[in-house]
């Protein structure tokens, strides 16, 4: 499958910027299963310089200063994805996948081989995710097991959080505490990934935040409207022996080619859209808007958002 | 046996301690014989003296240390006990052997961690005690230094074990702070010492800071003579200020806040009053998480945005740099034996602390069961809420932590109670035993590590007391390595003039610290103005008649009401559209005179005053520390309840003292600053609200109708507060006229308190500044002061005195131009603030959010 995906970020100031300085996790990464056939970056005005590094996790941080005086700044990437996830997919359901257990997956991690230790950096507690309490553990607990299989748990985990919590979009922001969205059982995308993330670490297993898009598919016979389409997170488990594994609990699936990634860490922290710093005396004002469809079809549409 | 002291081991053994000078016996040391001898010859009587010398020395420095949240304030003294802390020469170099060895490790491990990761890889420390770590910031990952070593700074707080040896309790690796009040402690306690310290050869801490200074000189990314370094403090509110400035001053590099700075073109800029200057060289007193708020703590205002990708890009160097809080971890101590075998192949040459890492389950369950002997700390934090002391804790905070322990045991370590050993200190006029720790300093040094020869002693600050530590108020001492020989003569170390911060004057000013001039100008310009006011006012009230009601003399009504309109204390006096004027007279002078959250009155200025002044400390000399510190003491006094018994004569006699003590002050910032130094800034600040002022009074006072003899006792009074009766008498030998008061106080050009001559005075100073006219069109804050100057020249005194036939408003021609001047005035001072100042250019996060690092 090939993806056009249009991702426009835009600030609005009240008050002229003489200066900024911008971050952000922008290019999408190359994963199993996702090639990135193109990349594009638009950003007005002008930056006066712009750079992209590899961090910590692997992904393509972008940086760049703009210097021109504006009153509204917008950048637009535009990616060209080859996702062909159905056989990653079709590897989780294998029996070197499914057969592992809990008591197994926390025996192996005890050992130190270089995979190992990778990936249990992303047990402990991290900026967003930390002092989890009992409760979260508790929930947990109703779904791992110490002989039950770590695959069977984890998507009981994801199907239990998709019918307990509430997707309500704006009753959350990135800081609001996970006890919170816990108590409340009420959030967005990224909440139900880091609630499950909490959950993972509390039994002692690696889980990380996977942030990127989802393709929207319009009700049947409507056309799709442009710019319709979101960004999204979800989480993996890292199951031992056997490797990462993704789940979705925001649409109750293993994700799969409408899935794009742009990059993981962590939690949200780790990978952040669009930040940066003004010097100006204003307030500014954000839209977000975001394409993806096949890419044959956005040529056509000359998609501009 | 001590003699003069006349101590017995009974008094002062209270239970069993190891003691610095003391064998259980009462017996003097070896090493402290030398000392104790000139202990015995001073005698308590000399001592107390000295002490008395030493307390006076360090409050007329201002050597303070901040404590947050202290009911006293901020600025507590630093305390400095006359007795110093003592070592012997050769037990020092062995020492100083440790030090550096551990501090190279260190330096390994940094590499490592943010490197190749070896120690993790090969199983040489658990990956939890990094990766757990707060301080471990991704950011830095693989990040390359042009230095050789990367901790240039290291000091570790050391303890006296029980077996008589040193042990390294805590390593300070950030921006580890201290160094400069033990060089202050030094320079104090020298002084009061000299005699006894040139006789016990203390060695000397020169040759240190000379080799600081050419570390920092090194460290720069551009190997050139001068590169540009500067000193970053979180502002005058952080607990060790006075060392920044002390630092500054003592080094000769600017001292700058993150506002100061900025990131443009991959480079570090300082925002100096011409423009922006290059950085090369950092020493910061920030934390880490604070550094950048584009890449770390999103809140923080006291770094700067786009930091660390001018360190990415090997453009500044930041010392120490930015990630090196994850060696700051108790967590590695329990395995930094194997880390010396791993790197050198050694043994550890310092014992540490004893400390058991939770996160191996053994050590755990051990820790768990036997809370109540140990002190349980998170291996990255040290502030008291993170440190928990087993012995004192109930059951129920027992369970707490036990269960925080279970839950994340990696980020928790079990330490052994120190035993600290004590060392005398002289207090009410007797040696008393007092906890100590000391904190030591290596920095690097070529392809080494140099130790100072000294360092900072803390106690605690009573007898018994184990917690010894600044913030909860204890004292310190000076830290002498002596030897039975004298310090090798080395030929005289100069400072290396050229590589100093090339002090090209004004243009390099930074822009804060300008501003902070120009306010401290304005703000003692306008203290005097009102205390000149205020007194003479309170003159004329004691004058009245007993008997007649105040506010029905029409005289002190003017000058009541003038009082209001130059304070700008509406609707004092005057009353406002919305609000009457007040009707007691008392309370209202009470609270223009005394209360400091009253905008505008006489205590809230000279509030404004210290703040101002206190954030360029850095730049004062020690005469106007004390007159700056008796002014201060004067006012703190000056509570609620005994401002309300003070007759009016008594206040009177108060703001004397205060006019006087401001006169000295304004003298002495004259000779003690250079104008090139910024001293500039402050003149134009201190001419511009002295004109405002002048005006503002010419205002209140002139063009209001009074009746004879009231106008003239008006105008009286007017020179009176102006201090301008003698000359006017000299000037003029008449009876007082309004136009020869217009004449003197606002036309003359050559008599320095007229408006006229304070304007010129500004229109020369402001030409001066590094961004006016150059060529044929003036800027903005040139061409009001030039209309101000001008419309003063093209008036006489005549025109002034004119009153219009319909009299709608009195003296119309005089109000105008005082109305034109004010605003002119003003103007200017907008104008120079936009110009140089740039307060609007505050750096902004985009989207707030905050998560604590």
């Amino acid at each position: 499958m090939i993806f056009s995906i249009s991702h426009t970020t835009r600030y609005y100031y009240n008050a002229p910027v003489s200066f900024c300085h911008n971050i952000g996790t922008i290019r999408p990464r190359v994963s199993q299963g996702q090639e990135l056939l193109s990349f594009d970056l638009k950003i007005s005005p002008n930056p006066t310089d712009i750079s992209e590094r590899s961090d910590f996790f692997g992904n393509t941080i972008t940086r760049f200063s703009l210097s021109e005086e504006h009153k509204e700044l917008h950048v637009t990437s535009t990616s060209i994805i080859k996702r062909e996830y159905t056989e990653v997919k079709e590897s989780f359901l294998s029996d070197a996948c499914k057969k592992i257990t809990l008591s197994e997956a926390l025996f192996a991690l005890k050992t130190t081989n270089a995979q190992i230790i990778e990936a249990k950096q992303f047990v402990l507690e991290s900026v967003l995710i930390r002092n989890t309490t009992d409760t979260i553990k508790q929930y947990a607990e109703v779904s791992f097991r110490p002989n039950r299989s770590v695959f069977d748990a984890a998507y009981e985990l994801m199907q239990r959080i998709y019918t307990d919590f509430d997707f309500v979009s704006g009753f959350t922001t990135v800081s609001t505490p996970l006890s919170e969205v816990m108590k409340e059982r009420k959030g967005v995308c990224q909440d139900f990934a880091q609630i499950a993330i909490a959950c993972i670490r509390a039994i002692g297993l690696p889980a990380r935040y996977i942030s990127g898009y989802i393709e929207t598919l319009p009700p049947p016979g409507k056309k799709k409207l442009i710019g319709a389409d979101a960004s999204h997170a979800w989480f993996a488990i890292f199951i031992p022996g056997f490797g990462w594994v993704d789940f979705d609990p925001t649409n109750n699936q293993i994700p799969e080619n409408q899935h794009v990634v742009v990059g993981w860490g962590r939690d949200y922290y780790d990978v952040p859209p669009l930040k940066g710093v003004v010097f100006g005396s204003g307030t500014s004002k954000l839209k977000v808007a975001v394409d993806i469809r096949p890419a044959a079809e956005a040529a056509a549409l000359n998609i501009s958002l | 046996m001590n003699k003069t002291i006349g101590l017995n081991a009974k008094q002062y053994f209270s239970d069993n301690t190891y003691d610095e000078m003391f064998t259980p016996e009462m017996n003097v040391k070896q090493d402290w014989k030398a000392i104790s001898d000139h202990i015995d010859v001073m005698g308590s009587k000399e001592l107390a003296a000295g002490q008395k010398d030493i307390d006076w020395m360090l409050s007329e420095n201002g050597v303070t240390y901040n404590v947050y949240n202290d009911p006293k304030g901020l600025n507590r003294p630093w305390n400095l006990n006359i007795i110093p802390f003592v070592v012997e020469q050769k037990e020092w170099s062995r020492i100083g052997e440790g030090l550096k060895q551990r501090a190279h490790l260190l330096d390994l491990v940094l590499k490592d961690i943010y490197g190749k990761r070896e120690l993790i890889k090969n199983g040489i420390i658990p990956y939890e005690v990094v990766y757990g770590h707060r301080g471990f910031l991704r950011q830095c990952n693989q990040i390359e230094y042009k230095t050789d070593k990367l901790l240039s700074i290291y000091a570790a707080d050391l303890s006296r074990g029980p077996d008589g040896r040193m042990w390294v309790v805590n390593d300070r690796t950030q921006a580890p702070s201290g160094m400069g009040y033990a060089l202050e402690n030094r320079s104090t306690a020298g002084r009061v010492l000299s005699n006894v310290y040139r006789d016990i050869n203390v060695r000397k801490l020169s040759g240190f800071f000379h080799d600081f200074n050419q570390l920092l000189i090194k460290a720069s990314p551009k190997q050139i003579e001068t590169p540009n370094i500067i000193i970053l403090t979180p502002g005058p509110h952080n607990e060790t200020y006075f060392e920044h400035a002390y630092l500054a001053s003592f080094l000769g590099y600017p001292l700058v806040r993150g506002n100061d700075l900025v990131v443009r073109n991959g480079f570090l800029w300082m925002k100096s009053l011409k423009g922006l200057k290059r950085i090369d060289v950092v020493l910061r007193r920030v934390d880490d998480a604070f550094m950048d708020p584009l890449e770390l703590r999103e809140d923080s205002h006291l770094g700067v945005a786009g930091l660390l990708d001018v360190v990415r890009k090997q453009n500044v160097t930041i010392i120490n740099p930015i990630g090196s809080g994850v060696i700051e971890n108790s967590g590695l101590i329990p395995f930094m034996p194997a880390i010396a075998k791993y790197f050198l192949g050694e043994e550890l040459l310092l014992p540490q602390i004893a400390t058991w890492w939770c996160g191996q389950e053994k050590e755990m369950e051990y820790v768990l069961s036997n809370l109540h002997k140990y002190v349980v700390k998170r291996i990255d934090r040290s502030n008291r809420e993170s440190i928990f002391f087993g012995e004192f804790m109930n059951s129920d905070e027992k369970k707490v932590l036990q269960q925080r322990i279970r839950r994340e045991p990696y980020l928790y370590v079990a330490q052994e109670k120190i035993n600290f050993s004590t060392v005398p200190n002289f207090t009410n006029g007797q040696l008393e035993p007092r906890n100590m720790v000391c904190r030591a300093f290596a920095i690097a040094k070529d392809n080494a590590y140099e130790v100072m020869p000294g360092g900072l002693v803390r106690v605690a600050p009573e007898r018994g007391n184990i917690r010894v530590s600044n913030q909860r108020g204890g004292t310190s001492k000076d830290f002498c390595i002596i030897s039975d020989q004298p310090e090798p003569e080395v030929t005289k170390l100069s400072w290396d003039q050229n590589s100093k911060y090339a002090l090209s004057g004004l243009n390099d000013l930074p822009s804060h610290t300008a501003e902070n001039l120009y306010w401290a100008g304005r703000y003692v310009g306008r203290s005097l103005v009102i205390c000149r006011f205020l007194r003479m006012t309170l003159k004329q009230l004691v004058k009245a008649k007993q008997d007649e009601h105040i506010l029905e003399n029409e005289k002190l009504q003017i000058l009541l009401k003038g009082l209001t309109q130059i304070t700008s204390t509406f609707p004092g006096f005057v009353g406002t559209e919305e609000e009457e004027a007040v009707t007691d007279v008392r309370k209202e002078l009470e609270a223009v005179i005394f209360d400091k959250n009253k905008i505008g009155s006489l205590a809230n200025t000279m509030m404004m005053f210290n703040h101002s002044y206190y954030a360029i400390r850095n730049l004062w000399s020690s005469d106007m520390w004390r007159v700056f510190e008796i002014i201060q003491k004067s006012w703190k006094t000056m509570d609620k309840k005994k401002v309300s018994g003070l007759s009016y004569n008594e206040i009177i006699k108060f703001l004397d003292q205060t006019i006087t003590r401001l006169i000295a002050f304004m003298g002495l910032v004259e000779e003690s600053i250079l104008v090139n130094q910024g001293l500039l800034l402050y003149f134009i600040g201190l001419n511009l609200e002295q004109g405002i002022l002048t005006i503002s009074k010419c205002r209140a006072l002139m063009t209001v109708q009074a009746e004879e003899p009231v106008a003239y006792e008006i105008l009286e009074a007017l020179l009176n507060s102006h201090e301008s009766l003698n000359i006017y008498r000299y000037s003029y030998r008449s009876y007082i006229t309004t136009e020869n008061v217009l004449r003197l106080i606002v036309l003359d050009p050559y008599y320095g308190r007229s408006i006229t001559y304070v304007i010129s005075r500004i229109q020369k100073d402001v030409k001066k500044l590094p961004l006016s006219t150059t060529s044929d069109e003036l800027t903005m804050y040139e061409k009001y002061i030039f209309e101000a100057f001008s419309k003063l020249r093209l008036t006489s005194a005549e025109e002034l005195t004119e009153v219009d036939e319909d009299n709608v408003v009195f003296r119309k021609n005089l109000a105008v131009l005082l109305k034109d001047l004010s605003n002119l005035l003003f103007q200017t001072s907008q104008a120079i603030s936009n110009t140089y100042f740039n307060h609007t250019q505050k750096q902004k996060q985009l989207t707030s959010q905050s998560f604590p690092l």
